[in-house]
């Protein structure tokens, strides 16, 4: 008897100190294979130790704290249904393994129709990724990379391979290797994405007919880099602080035919940056506040830029590697409001200056030669440079634009900093002995 | 610490202390306003980059004239001889009056700071080490500039050289010495970008601006090319101690070589 009580005690200490280690994944992987198609999963306020692979129509529903934790050996979710949905649940550690042909993810999707929603995804090579999978929903996705210096080690926010028609909204991607990579992938749309601190925002390659709406790219590297991808459609987006010696807002590179309406490049290294492109239509964008507003390749051809702002930027628009041919500064007799940059008259007050603004600058060739020069763009010395070289070197026409906007109207700030300025003048004046007493003990009035 | 406190009362009875503040707050609180528009998350660093790219050109000059200035004014007023025929010698007092100059501003100055930060709560989400590194910027930009004009002030004989002396200082930093950087920028390659590279740093403008820029994670060194890593030879943190270093250290000797006791209106 006391030897039975003896083996049961070591037995039963056995199990509470090693408990079997796949236990929770087996146990979570067999729910799901339980499960009827289209019945719906609710997890708890647990850590579910992952893999799964979902291979039915099912629903899963976390809460505030569900985890699927992956075993670092795969992806963590593998969805090979159509139809299935992932709902408020925190996905992590996939396998961050490069030698292999697998590319890792924390829910890579194969099928098609499935919507994913307020996920949490961390420590996964890829966030999510969409491999020939069409028609998914990804909405209110926060996917946190390794941070901005890792780049090889680490994949994409949300990746998108040979996949249509997706929507991929309100999503927030901080520190992977690209926010979203579209990869032979059309028709899909973008709204409202929140991308940070990587290297591309948005990488577009080989990728047409997407939309990409009201979405917003800070501190990354490039905001946006469109490779070889035609007819997309750029609208209301933000690229804000895209900031390094390489850096700009959107690169346009061998891409053509593509909309950019309405955007904001506000304190970018480049706020527009155009390398063999052609007959791409910039129209309606604030470009301000960059070290260079637009950089245009010779090698890009019939480029529109009608009805931008273009103002505060050092250099508002420079040409390099010679004298592009047929890019437009105007279209049906509309040119770009420059801003400050230029003075304008508009005496017969139709919107429309009085003469052309033709922008002549050396610095193109400095540009061109040497990369260290972008490291002058913020010294004040760069005029000076160049009004000296205006005398003694051959200027280059940068852009001519033959239909200039009038500059909209002063702002109400103007008239806040004038009060200001009254108001330390005065206490300058009237009030610093009062101020002397306040502040000192020995300071009264002399 | 006397010279602390009599430092701190010449200056609240004049008016460049005051002046200097008074602008300084007077742009903080303009660009706050200015970037109410800009997002919650990342609108600070932009404001960050914002105040410093306007307040660069202020605090050179401001704190030039009040080294300078205080400096002078013991001359003028005779304090500097009875001071220097006690025990001290010119370095003694120098570093004194420097110790005095730099508290005298940096305490208004760091005040403002903070209470500008509690300002900028309402608006942004704060990072407090990128609000340290700018506080780190301003702080070493002030010191410096405030050693320079010490300098100007020992050497200086009369106001009218102050005010020239000061003005070319500056006009050096700002525009000079980029400008011969840019004209030997063509020639610049591999071999020779580290001796490019020191002369760049020389220049605390440029210096203070890198090690901002990459210390608040705004500016990103990553995907550099190999003239860009020649170039970039060590951390921003390092060229902007070097730099310091190289300054105060010449400020002070160029104060105590060419010293002149005497000063005239």
């Amino acid at each position: 008897m006391k030897k039975l009580l003896l083996f049961l005690f070591i037995f039963s200490i056995t199990l509470v100190v090693f408990p079997e280690k796949n236990s929770a994944a087996e146990n979570l992987q067999a729910t799901i294979d339980s499960l009827e198609e289209g019945a719906v999963l609710k997890l708890e306020d647990k850590t579910y130790e992952g893999n799964i692979v979902i291979s039915k129509p099912v629903t899963i529903l976390g809460s505030a704290k569900t985890v699927i934790k992956g075993d670092g050996k795969d992806n963590v979710i593998s969805i090979k249904a159509p139809g299935v949905t992932l709902k408020k649940l925190t996905v992590t550690n996939s396998s961050m393994n490069r030698n292999s042909a697998e590319e890792y993810a924390g829910i890579k999707i194969h099928t098609n129709g499935n919507v994913v929603e307020h996920i949490k995804i961390t420590d996964s090579f890829h966030g999510i990724y969409l491999s020939q999978a069409h028609n998914n929903k990804i909405n209110n996705v926060v996917i946190k990379g390794m941070g901005k210096g890792e780049i090889a080690a680490q994949g994409n926010g949300i990746h998108v391979y040979y996949s249509n028609d997706n929507n991929l909204s309100h999503n927030s991607i901080e520190g992977t290797r690209d926010g979203m990579f579209f990869d032979y992938a059309n028709n899909n749309e973008s709204y409202e994405n929140n991308i940070s601190d990587t290297r591309y925002g948005l990488h577009y390659m080989y990728s047409d007919e997407n939309i990409f709406k009201n979405n917003t790219f800070t501190m990354n590297t490039g905001g946006a880099a469109v490779m070889n991808s035609n007819r997309l459609l750029l609208e209301g987006n933000h690229f804000i602080v895209n900031y390094g010696n390489q850096s700009f807002g959107l690169l346009l590179l061998q891409a053509n035919d593509n909309l950019i309406k309405n955007n904001t490049f506000y304190m970018n290294q480049r706020g527009i940056y155009i390398d063999q492109a052609t007959r791409n239509s910039i129209q309606g964008n604030k470009i301000s506040q960059n070290q260079i507003g637009i950089e245009l390749w010779a090698s890009s051809n019939e480029q529109i830029f009608t009805e931008n702002l273009i103002t505060e930027n050092t250099i508002p628009a420079v040409t390099i590697g010679g004298s592009g041919e047929n890019n437009f500064w105007s279209h049906e007799d509309k040119g770009n409001d420059w801003g400050t940059s230029f003075p304008l008259t508009d005496l017969n007050q139709n919107g429309i200056g009085d003469f052309p603004i033709t922008y002549q600058s050396s610095l193109y060739q400095l540009l061109e030669d040497q990369e260290l020069s972008y490291l002058f763009l913020k010294s004040p010395a760069l005029g000076i440079y160049e009004k000296m070289n205006a005398a003694l070197v051959d200027e280059k026409v940068m852009f001519n634009d033959p239909h200039p906007l009038a500059a909209a109207k002063g702002n109400t700030n103007l008239i806040l900093i004038a009060a200001l300025g009254l108001t330390a003048v005065l206490i300058l004046l009237k009030g610093r002995h009062l101020l002397c007493i306040t502040f000192g003990r020995n300071g009264r009035k002399t | 610490m006397h010279y602390i406190w009599k430092e701190w009362k010449e200056n609240i009875r004049g008016k460049g202390l005051w002046l200097a503040l008074s602008i300084i707050v007077l742009i903080s609180i303009s660009i706050l306003f200015r970037s109410t528009a800009l997002s919650f998350d990342k609108g600070f660093y932009v404001l960050l980059i914002n105040l410093f790219d306007t307040i660069i050109y202020f605090i050179p000059i401001l704190c030039l004239f009040i080294g300078a200035f205080s400096i002078f004014q013991e001359k003028e007023q005779k304090t500097l001889i009875m001071l220097l025929t006690k025990k001290d010698s010119y370095a003694s007092f120098l570093l004194r009056k420097s110790l005095g100059l730099y508290t005298v501003v940096l305490v208004p100055i760091l005040a403002w700071f903070f209470i500008y930060l509690l300002l900028i709560k309402f608006n942004f989400e704060l990072d407090i080490k990128a609000y340290f590194i700018f506080i780190l910027a301003i702080a070493a930009m002030s010191l410096l500039f405030l050693q320079m004009g010490a300098a100007i002030g020992s050497f200086s004989t009369s106001r009218m050289q102050i005010i020239g002396y000061t003005i070319f200082v500056w006009f050096y930093f700002f525009f000079l010495h980029d400008f011969i950087l840019l004209s030997f920028l063509p020639d610049v390659t591999h071999e020779n970008v580290r001796l490019f590279s020191i002369g760049y740093f020389l220049n605390p403008l440029q210096t203070v601006r890198m090690f901002l820029e990459t210390g608040t994670g705004v500016y990103s060194m990553g995907h550099m090319s190999r003239l860009l890593q020649a170039f970039m030879w060590t951390k921003p943190a390092f060229f902007l101690l070097g730099n310091l270093l190289f300054w105060m250290i010449t400020s002070i000797a160029t104060a105590i070589i060419f010293h002149r006791k005497e000063g005239f209106e």
